[in-house]
């Protein structure tokens, strides 16, 4: 399968900071989840992706167009919905008013054929009864899936969406899961996220980052593979554990080389992703 | 021989251009609406629309002259201007203030198109503008005693100023994109364009400003005026269109066309700039020379009823109103001057330019009367007056050292057929009063009423007209003849006299 998104050696510095640092990455249709700790380079690679900032060295291409050039990036821009980690809105516009500015931002031109994209983008993440309701009078919730439709509006191929479930309530955050699945049928979508179980739940491959660069590239599955055998059960913390934590029945969960004769416990994905980070911090206190 | 030829764009270069150009379109669309929806404009447009309507039903007395209501159409869209320039300036601020920056910078219409758009968003609320303006000059127009003849140049300055307004609130966005900026400057555009607070002086600099008003209570023949209204369009226009290039360029665009759209504008805003500065030319000051010493060279003369009424072309069709006052107080005078011949003639003083305000010295020939060029309201009885001291003292010199009983007959032909002559009364003096002394105004020098004078004459326009009127016509050799006292004048009418003598120290 021909990947939608397409990068080599994709490198960026802030000063003496490589916030990237030759990643190389081939994206297919589906969602792609994107693991990583604080600072460990996704938000800058989204933003890459998305265009907003140029990379130092390395290339990358969206659909076959390369945003090297003008031409390119606006080609990249045309295919792409991009969601930031604290999008903005503008509260006096309603949430049709607010979708139908990106809309027209993204070039859709005829104004019929428009509102009718918008319309349908704001049914689809379940706006479609309070879009003349002002956006200052909507709820967090709600606001998040007027920029998920303002993302989605135009049927991008490529949609990028930074930590969207942050902030929400369990049920909204399962209602944003729906919404994010069903953008990815047909699409190509990355999701950068500190959600485990969105991943999980949600996604066909995954990547984690750490310092700038990939660290692991493969289907959840995989992920969750490399905890087997790796995961068990102690009264104590065990102190030959990479992590350890109480775990609420009392007893503690390990991650790491477990001793000999150890009380094994089935890995999850996040085993697997901290397994990944190897120690690299990610918060599992004692 | 060969031919060297570009390479057509290709297609797939120029379907982007015309996407691109139709999305800003689109957008200026929205932007549009927004602006023409914001509170700033809305309130304006309501105190604007509603101050035309206020002004406009009373102004020029019923009775402009177009060559002037053209220009007052120019201070209204000032307000218009500072709120379009506010709404526009937080339009493009709003991506800025609510975080939107981020997420819009990656799509496909580019900051340089979106504040394009921000600028030809501005384009209905000046066609709306330019609307009121043309709804304002048409009210005037269509006023029964509407003469002369507007300028489409100055009725365009209105318009041209809320688009400069409106670009500038733009490019400020761009170049200080902070929310206090454009209300401070809409602060000092109010106290030096509005308030008045930095004059601008010299021919060269005060039509820097937008708005040059130049009110005045003459207004002079068209032809005379001589304001540089097309050069003033065209430099408004050409900075209004700068400074929108301009902030185009600013946001990034800076391609061959924006470059030269800048540079293009630039050159018709300096154009304009320097060709209304060139102040009055040799032609127009021979004219206004012309039009104040010899008027009789320039004026058309009309008879009606004996009478001759000479005025500038445009104030023609003004001369049957100027008749039907000379008949109406010809016609309450005595036999001797029922059929006096008058010479209407209008006069102005026009070498000073449409601001001054000079007076006019009286006519010493025999038996003219001055009429100037504004008419209604006070100017009627005014008239009037001077019609009717002419009839008495012979000609307007003579009437302006009249310090006798002559006066209360000049007063009473003047005011006593006047629909409310108390009332007509109050608004010659200039002190608006009805007893006491008093300076009594006219088209040339100013007359004086003694304190006497004004208590006999209050009496008289107190009586039945007819009764008067036939007393008048009785005595009238002796009503006119210098030196009569107030008190025998009050005497021959049959009005109690004055308390003390005539003095008119």
């Amino acid at each position: 399968m021909n990947p939608t998104v397409s990068a080599s050696g994709l490198s960026l510095h802030y000063g003496r900071t490589r916030a990237l640092d030759e990643v190389e990455l081939r994206l297919t249709p589906g969602v792609t989840g994107l693991l990583g700790p604080n600072g460990a380079g996704k938000t800058t690679l989204l933003r890459v992706l998305a265009t907003a900032v140029p990379a130092d060295r390395g290339s990358f291409t969206v659909l076959g167009h390369d945003p090297r050039t003008a031409r390119g990036r606006q080609e990249v821009r045309r295919h792409l919905g991009y969601l930031p980690q604290t999008p903005g809105f503008h509260p006096g516009f309603t949430a049709f008013e607010f979708v139908d500015y990106v809309a027209i931002l993204k070039e859709l031109t005829d104004r019929r054929a428009r509102h009718r994209e918008v319309r349908r983008v704001l049914e689809e993440v379940g706006l479609g009864e309070v879009r003349g309701r002002r956006i200052r009078k909507l709820s967090g919730g709600m606001r998040q899936r007027v920029a998920l439709a303002a993302a989605l509006v135009g049927d991008p191929g490529f949609l990028v969406l930074d930590e969207p479930t942050v902030g929400l309530d369990p049920e909204q955050r399962m209602r944003f899961r729906e919404l994010i699945a069903r953008a990815g049928e047909g699409r190509t979508v990355l999701l950068s996220t500190h959600q485990t179980e969105d991943v999980a739940m949600l996604c066909r491959r995954v990547l984690v980052m750490a310092g700038g660069t990939v660290r692991f590239d493969g289907t959840p599955a995989e992920l969750t593979a490399r905890a087997a055998g790796r995961v068990w059960s102690s009264t104590e913390r065990d102190p030959g554990a990479k992590a350890g934590w109480r775990t609420g029945t009392g007893t503690f969960r390990n991650v790491g080389d477990p001793p000999a004769g150890a009380d094994l416990a089935e890995a999850t994905l996040e085993d697997g992703y901290l397994l990944v980070l190897d120690g690299m911090g990610a918060g599992v206190a004692a | 021989m060969s031919a060297v030829l570009s390479p057509a764009p290709p297609a797939a270069d120029r379907a982007a251009a015309a996407g691109g150009a139709r999305a800003v379109l689109a957008l200026a669309r929205f932007e549009a609406r927004k602006l023409l929806s914001s509170a700033p404009v809305v309130l304006a447009f309501v105190v604007y629309i509603g101050w035309i309507g206020w002004r406009t039903r009373q102004s020029f007395a019923g009775y402009p002259a177009l060559q002037d209501a053209d220009r007052s159409t120019q201070a209204g869209p000032l307000l218009v201007g500072m709120a379009v320039l506010l709404s526009a300036n937080l339009a493009v601020l709003r991506s800025r203030r609510h975080g939107t920056e981020d997420q819009f910078a990656v799509l496909v219409v580019p900051r340089g198109r979106r504040t394009a758009a921000h600028v030809l968003a501005l384009l209905p609320v000046v066609l709306l503008t330019a609307g009121c303006v043309t709804g304002q000059f048409t009210w005037e127009a269509l006023k029964p005693g509407a003469i002369g003849h507007g300028s489409p140049a100055e009725l365009l300055a209105g318009p041209l100023t809320v688009l400069l307004f409106g670009a500038v609130g733009v490019l400020l966005a761009r170049l200080l994109p902070v929310p206090s900026a454009a209300p401070l400057l809409s602060v000092c555009f109010l106290f030096v364009f509005v308030l008045g607070a930095f004059s601008f002086q010299g021919e060269g600099t005060r039509w820097l400003a937008p708005v040059v008003s130049e009110a005045s209570t003459t207004p002079l023949p068209s032809d005379l005026i001589g304001r540089p209204a097309a050069w003033h369009a065209l430099y408004l226009a050409g900075a209004a269109l700068c400074v929108a290039f301009l902030a185009v360029l600013v946001s990034g665009a800076r391609g061959l066309t924006v470059k030269a759209g800048v540079a293009l504008t630039l050159a018709l805003a300096v154009t304009g700039a320097v060709a209304q500065a060139g102040g009055d030319s040799p032609a127009l000051t021979a004219a206004r020379e012309r039009a104040t010493v010899t008027p009789e060279k320039e004026q058309t003369c009309v008879e009606r009823a004996g009478s001759r009424y000479c005025a500038f072309p445009e104030w023609v069709p003004r001369t049957a109103q100027w008749a039907t006052v000379v008949d109406r107080v010809r016609s309450l005078t005595g036999p001797a001057a029922h059929d006096r011949q008058l010479l209407v003639r209008q006069r102005i003083d026009a070498r000073y330019g449409p601001a001054a305000d000079s007076a006019i010295p009286p006519a010493t020939r025999r038996d003219q009367v001055t009429v100037g060029t504004a008419w209604g309201g006070n100017r009627v009885p005014e008239f009037s007056t001077a019609v009717a001291a002419v009839l008495v003292a012979g000609s307007e010199a003579a009437s302006d050292t009249m310090c006798d009983g002559r006066m209360v007959t000049v007063m009473w032909l003047s005011l006593s057929w006047q629909d409310d002559p108390v009332d007509a009364l109050r608004r010659v003096r200039l002190d608006d009063s009805v007893s006491g002394a008093a300076i009594v105004l006219s088209p040339t020098d100013p007359l004086t009423m003694t304190e006497g004078q004004t208590d006999v004459v209050r009496r008289l326009l107190q009586r039945p007209l007819a009764g008067v009127a036939a007393k008048v016509r009785a005595h009238w050799a002796e009503l006119t003849s210098p030196k009569v006292t107030t008190a025998r004048v009050a005497e021959l009418l049959g009005v109690a006299g004055p308390g003390k003598a005539d003095s008119c120290a």
